[in-house]
């Protein structure tokens, strides 16, 4: 039994690879992507960034124009998407399930990336 | 005459007659951080020399500081290639503490995701130890395949390698019947791709030539120096935790232990294509047969501070026996968590089984041990008061002469 027969078989059909950044990777609807929280349902009660197992997340006050009735505390959580190992484990524990999920895997980048525009956008 | 000269002699001079080769720890024939001081004479090896050290990370401490929950998500990154165990083996021994009872559907689910991932680390040994031996097409082919298994266990957990799909007391997802259909079409696909590896490593002269007969351990050698895994299994040893203690759904899945009695690389690699095949009938057994209910815990409710007590879990990792031990006082955190890898049985004590081969064996019996080093890597005992560094060796743990607090 020998391998060139599959060999000569594979030389003539189209490649197996994808051409990455030109085409986009296949990827399940549910992949644990980058995910954000929604400002219209977060109460600031800062769980997620307790419960984070990367310490990526931290709770930060919002902009002074933005007054929410639901969120007396004025916080939100701002993840640090460099440090983030993507477990979900905020989405899950989340008690008002305030946290938006993608999936969106294209992350790389030369600098830090927070989810900070991202939840502000939620709101208004 | 001789005792005349040796008496008038006044100097000796010595004529080594071995040379120390080192291979690793950054080697392009080992894919691992390994050191492995090789004396050789000639061609043949006449003794190694395993060091490692070089990807310690102080997991079991950085375990004993952050609470249960975070623990989980740590035990995963122990290693990357079979997470999915090392999360089991820590879920159920705290389950064990605390009392939790998952699922009928939760046990087959996890058995689901950790049988697909010791059929994606079988399929990626197999595909080193063929570039190992320079059959370079062969090793992409291998993975080209393997890429099926990642997407399966996408759609099952959300991420291809690292899962994180174990919780206390059940599991994080669950599967409707779309993404039953979609793992089943892939196992489909995937079944005549594994059959072939497996009877291209059995039949093919390059490979048979390279692995036949190398490295054979007899049953005495690998049982007294307690390896485990595929090699036990490939020297004619019938062990494999999921049938001593057919743990979570392995009680009710059916599957056969597979054992080859050669001993040599050849059989080892040849137990990682069967035990993927049979892996493969787990998956579709479980998937055909997945009880109805819930399987998904929900994180809210979950208790903070568990019960104080100790426990042990094992769990059949790709590599062998994998084995965690916790010992719980109070609070939310953990007072020691104990990790045994089976790369650490199986790479530290493979030292005698290099010898009498030539130079170019020692890499492809390293590889049939399928090494994982980043598992392995925590035996050195820190003083931090004086900043110094010593190793020590498990007897004088146990007998009581080191103390470690």
């Amino acid at each position: 039994m020998s391998i060139i027969r599959d060999v000569i078989r594979n030389l003539l059909s189209k490649p197996i690879t994808i051409e990455y950044p030109r085409k986009l990777t296949p990827i399940e609807k549910d992949f644990r992507g980058r995910h954000y929280a929604d400002l219209k349902k977060c109460t600031g009660c800062s769980l997620c960034a307790i419960e984070c197992p990367s310490n990526c997340i931290s709770m930060e006050k919002l902009p002074e124009n933005i007054k929410l009735r639901h969120n007396p505390r004025g916080l939100y959580p701002n993840i640090n998407y460099m440090s983030c190992v993507f477990c979900y484990r905020c989405v899950k524990v989340c008690p008002v399930n305030a946290y938006i999920t993608t999936n969106e895997y294209r992350l790389s980048s030369v600098k830090e990336v927070y989810s900070k525009e991202l939840t502000i956008q939620t709101v208004g | 005459m001789e005792s005349e000269a040796a008496e008038k002699a006044t100097s000796l001079i010595k004529i080594p007659i071995t040379l120390e080769i080192p291979i690793g720890p950054q080697h392009p024939a080992i894919h691992e951080p390994v050191l492995l001081k090789v004396y050789a004479d000639g061609e043949e090896v006449v003794g190694v020399d395993i060091g490692t050290g070089y990807n310690h990370r102080g997991v079991e401490k950085l375990l004993e500081n952050n609470t249960f929950y975070k623990d989980k998500f740590i035990t995963s990154r122990i290693c990357g290639i079979c997470n999915t165990v090392h999360e089991n083996c820590f879920v159920r021994a705290v389950e064990y503490i605390s009392g939790m009872e998952p699922s009928a559907r939760a046990r087959y689910l996890r058995v689901l995701v950790m049988e697909l991932e010791r059929i994606h680390s079988h399929m990626l040994i197999n595909a080193i130890m063929a570039e190992i031996i320079g059959f370079d097409t062969l090793f992409m082919y291998i993975m080209r395949d393997r890429e099926l298994v990642m997407k399966a266990k996408e759609i099952v957990s959300g991420g291809r390698v690292l899962a994180e799909f174990h919780m206390f007391g059940g599991v994080r997802r669950d599967i409707d019947d779309v993404k039953k259909e979609k793992i089943l079409d892939i196992l489909k696909k995937l079944e005549p791709r594994l059959k072939y590896y497996r009877r291209l490593f059995e039949e093919d002269p390059t490979i048979t030539k390279r692995l036949m007969e190398i490295g054979i351990l007899r049953p005495r050698d690998v049982v007294s120096h307690g390896m485990v895994g595929p090699i036990l299994r490939g020297s004619g040893v019938k062990s494999d935790v999921r049938a001593e203690d057919r743990y979570d759904a392995y009680n009710e899945v059916p599957f056969n232990v597979i054992v080859k009695g050669e001993g040599d690389s050849l059989a080892r690699m040849l137990v990682r294509w069967d035990e993927a095949l049979e892996s493969l009938e787990m998956c579709r057994y479980i998937l055909e047969h997945l009880p109805s209910g819930s399987a998904v815990v929900d994180e809210r409710k979950l208790p903070r501070v568990f019960p104080a007590g100790e426990s042990f879990a094992r769990v059949e990792a790709p590599r062998g026996e994998l084995t965690y031990y916790i010992q719980h006082i109070k609070g939310d955190k953990p007072y020691r968590v104990k990790v045994r890898t089976p790369s650490f049985n199986n790479i530290i004590n493979s030292g005698f089984s290099y010898l009498r081969h030539s130079i170019a064996d020692v890499p492809v019996i390293l590889v049939s041990y399928d090494p994982c080093i980043s598992c392995m890597e925590r035996a050195i005992v820190v003083d931090l008061k004086n900043g110094t560094e010593k190793k020590v060796t498990f007897r004088d743990i146990a007998m009581g002469k080191v103390r470690l607090r």
